[in-house]
């Protein structure tokens, strides 16, 4: 196996408080790999040190077999890393479509094309097709519900056809119908040779979507394995209940 | 469903078809009208007034990129406008004129000025944001303003110095400072209009939304935003000049006013931030509101009340700014006349219990609605 991203010892201290302490994980190419742990173990910390967003005071990250420590973000994407946020991320002026366009990748010298061109507009009404969401392409994306922004942001990432996609809590703040959509996107764009990391908190979602599952806990990896291993290990239920 | 369907569709076909030609018909209205206005034999004062309308219109269509598109409200553009004051003023000061135009020719240059001086000091302040960025320019401002008074040897200080005056004959003095303001405003829009059509309109857009996102998703923000700045302050100093040479005297108390920067910030609030249209609107009623009123009600401030009070009234019943207040109005009565967002009785259950987890069914709105009733 192959691993597409591996995290090797970070750190990061937020004043006295470690929030990632020697963390060390990989990502194997073609897995859904999720990463649970209990509330402020760390785990969007890790996601932002991984995708630019926060410097980490410790270690390395490599992606796709090189050195992408402290790369910028925008720099990372176009590599072919994206992400998604706890919070879904839209803009909200802008319409469905032109969500979807801006996150296509470009360019400075594409700046003085076209605000959509024909290529961007097929590219992103196949997503908006795949995502249901073509009814509204030409509406502003404030007039989507939560879901629907959940939905948009994970599509718009897609955009640049990225090798790993970081989801941070997909299904929270959605209702049970739209978390079975989120799944069945994860699993159509898995099909399709995407990897993916997850943070989630919504365990059945989890053990139903990913393989291997890494458990954080007070900022660094306690456990690794299958979701039924997962489910067994002592160490596991110690971090989530206390012992 | 179809059908419902099928009729939203044609009437936002409709809409956007309109739209397509409204725009440069409006343009075209628009700027005829200002091009045949001086042939009705107007007063000098009110070409005068004219004149600055259109300095003020240029220049807060020129701050909108900056501070409607960009989303980042400058306050140091006065500073700018002093730079191309001085920039003409310097280039003329011991030059004889031999022709009246001559200055003209070089507001190319003055604007490439201004351009390549706002790069460095936007790719400086600009990674600061919203009040931060306000104060960092409006400190260049006052840095601009401070060596305007006390570089004697360049600038006179604060005694100014004179350039050539236009040799125009007096009948018709003011016309062609008219005309190149009219075509600086043009042209201004024109590049405006280009910009919201293309993907650096688009980009700028989601520096506005979101820069941290924009920039995680690719967009090259610095870039944009560097470059949105640069162009906005080299229009802004083009104006300068020509307000030089229609003074034909460079005074710092003027060109480098942060009087100047407020006003066209006002005028882009008041007519409409990141729209077209909002800045020249909100320019025509402010500084035409405030010159007519000063002169109309002359020695006395009153005419300053006067045009608090206009533009309070306005601030009070179109918060947003004039055209968008405008177009919210009008979306809202089609949203009315076509059925909105409403799903189709057809796709309601029948009973009174609906299902509870439609996505996007309103749920929320219901209890915003309800909410914002109760608190009124």
């Amino acid at each position: 196996m192959n691993a597409i991203l591996t995290v090797d010892g970070l750190s990061k201290k937020f004043g006295g408080v470690r929030a990632v302490d020697g963390c060390s994980l990989a990502v194997e190419q073609g897995t859904i790999t999720g990463l649970i742990g209990p509330n402020g173990s760390g785990k969007t910390t890790v996601f932002n040190i991984i995708t630019g967003y926060l410097r980490g005071d410790e270690g390395a990250v490599a992606f796709a077999g090189r050195d992408v420590t402290g790369f910028d973000t925008g720099r990372l994407y176009r590599h072919g890393l994206s992400r998604t946020f706890q919070q879904a991320r839209v803009f909200p002026q802008l319409t469905v479509l032109e969500n979807l366009v801006v996150a296509g990748g470009y360019s400075l010298w594409h700046l003085f094309s076209r605000r959509i061109r024909r290529a961007d507009r097929e590219r992103a009404e196949y997503l908006l097709a795949e995502f249901r969401l073509a009814a509204m392409a030409e509406a502003p994306a404030a007039e989507l519900s939560y879901g629907q922004r959940k939905l948009l942001e994970f599509a718009a990432v897609l955009m640049s056809e990225p090798r790993l996609v970081l989801l941070d809590e997909p299904t929270a703040g959605v209702n049970p119908v739209m978390i079975e959509t989120m799944e069945h996107h994860v699993r159509e764009r898995h099909a399709a040779g995407t990897t993916f990391l997850i943070v989630e908190h919504d365990m059945t979602f989890v053990m139903r979507l990913c393989d291997p599952i890494v458990v954080l806990d007070a900022g660094r990896p306690i456990f690794s394995g299958s979701p039924a291993a997962v489910q067994h290990s002592p160490v596991v239920l110690d971090a989530y209940l206390g012992s | 469903m179809s059908s419902v369907d099928a009729s939203v569709e044609r009437a936002s076909g409709a809409l956007r078809g309109a739209a397509a030609i409204a725009g440069p018909l409006r343009g075209a209205v628009f700027f005829g009208a200002l091009i045949v206005t001086p042939m009705f034999g107007l007063q000098h004062w009110v070409l005068n007034m004219l004149v600055f309308v259109l300095m003020f219109a240029v220049m807060s269509s020129a701050w909108n990129l900056v501070g409607g598109f960009a989303g980042y409200p400058s306050l140091g553009h006065a500073a700018f406008f002093g730079i191309g004051a001085y920039t003409i003023g310097l280039i003329f000061r011991n030059h004889a004129l031999t022709n009246g135009y001559e200055p003209f020719l070089w507001l190319p240059v003055i604007g490439l000025v201004g351009a390549l001086i706002g790069w460095p000091i936007a790719a400086i302040s600009m990674r600061t944001r919203a009040d931060v960025f306000a104060i960092v320019t409006i400190t260049f401002l006052f840095v601009v303003q401070t060596l305007a008074f006390n570089l004697r040897g360049i600038t006179g200080g604060s005694q100014g110095f004179a350039m050539p005056i236009a040799p125009f004959p007096a009948a018709t003095f003011e016309l062609p400072f008219y005309y190149v303001l009219l075509a600086l405003l043009a042209f201004t829009a024109g590049l405006t209009f280009a910009i919201i059509r293309s993907k650096l309109g688009l980009s700028l857009a989601s520096v506005r939304a979101d820069e941290d996102k924009a920039r995680g998703i690719g967009v090259p923000t610095t870039g944009v935003k560097v470059l949105a700045f640069s162009i906005s302050v080299g229009l802004t100093a083009m104006v300068g000049g020509v307000w030089a040479y229609y003074e034909s005297f460079v005074y710092p108390q003027f060109a480098v006013d942060p009087l100047i920067t407020i006003a066209i910030v006002l005028m882009t609030f008041l007519g409409g931030r990141a729209t077209l249209w909002g800045p020249i609107v909100g320019a025509f009623i402010l500084e035409g509101g405030q010159q007519y009123l000063a002169y109309e009600l002359g020695g006395s401030q009153f005419y300053l009340i006067a045009y608090a009070l206009v533009f309070l009234l306005i601030m009070l019943f179109l918060p947003r700014g004039i055209l968008p207040t405008i177009a919210e109005r009008r979306r809202q009565r089609v949203r009315r006349s076509t059925g909105g967002a409403t799903p189709p009785p057809s796709l309601l259950p029948a009973s009174p219990m609906r299902p509870a987890a439609l996505d996007g069914d309103g749920r929320t709105s219901g209890i915003n609605m309800r909410s914002a009733q109760a608190k009124s």
